[in-house]
């Protein structure tokens, strides 16, 4: 098996899809064996707030329960339920610092396991990795 | 072909059988088979991905109607 890859994604927008996206990769690529960092950015920080309940974007918002209920048919379960599997398979989920701070978010409002970075310290975990995905 | 261990990922879709694959491998000991049983037609190429990557034999794979049956001989530790 070669070296383990390193995955970094950034999501910078909050709803269903933006959400759903950035945990299916994370969640698969750390399912993989690979190392999983994911950065949350403006609108994307929101998604690590407790309880973060993301709906789906502009019109399509009315339908957010029918895509939630499909989704669950084919076993994909919740945002939620998501972000509790990608704490627990180790993907490294990372709050903006300067977001936090524009939008008013408290540490204690995101989830436990969630880490606090600056633009450099995720550019320096970024720069030696081997895939970079900007969802957005 | 002969099995230690069996997943049943029917109805299930990407990526949840990949997930569960990864999870219960993670539980077997090194040398046992797993048969897995998914019929998200992306699992075709997900799963022989899946092995190639985590350095896992995949023994055998068929296809019985919609389902594919999987045989994977865990390898890496």
């Amino acid at each position: 098996m070669a070296e383990a890859k390193k995955v970094v994604i950034v999501v910078s927008e909050g709803t269903f899809d933006k959400a759903m996206m950035s945990l299916m990769i994370g969640n698969t690529a750390a399912s993989m064996g690979m190392e999983v960092h994911i950065f949350h950015t403006f609108f994307g920080l929101s998604l690590l707030k407790k309880g973060a309940n993301p709906k789906a974007p502009g019109m399509y918002r009315l339908f957010t329960g029918m895509f939630k209920k499909r989704m669950l048919a084919v076993g994909v379960e919740a945002y939620e339920a998501q972000k509790k599997m990608a704490l627990e398979l180790g993907v490294n989920m990372y709050a903006c610092s300067t977001t936090m701070s524009i939008m008013h978010v408290k540490e204690e409002e995101l989830d436990k396991g969630v880490k606090l970075l600056g633009a450099a310290a995720f550019l320096d975990i970024a720069a030696d990795s081997d895939m970079q995905y900007f969802i957005g | 072909m002969n099995k230690d261990e069996s997943l049943d990922c029917k109805g299930l879709m990407c990526p949840m059988p990949i997930v569960k694959l990864a999870k219960k491998m993670k539980e077997m000991q090194v040398g046992k088979v797993l048969e897995l049983v998914a019929d998200d037609p992306g699992s075709k190429e997900d799963v022989p991905a899946w092995c190639s990557r985590t350095g896992n034999e995949l023994a055998e794979m068929r296809q019985e109607g919609k389902a594919f049956y999987f045989y994977i001989r865990k390898k890496a530790a």
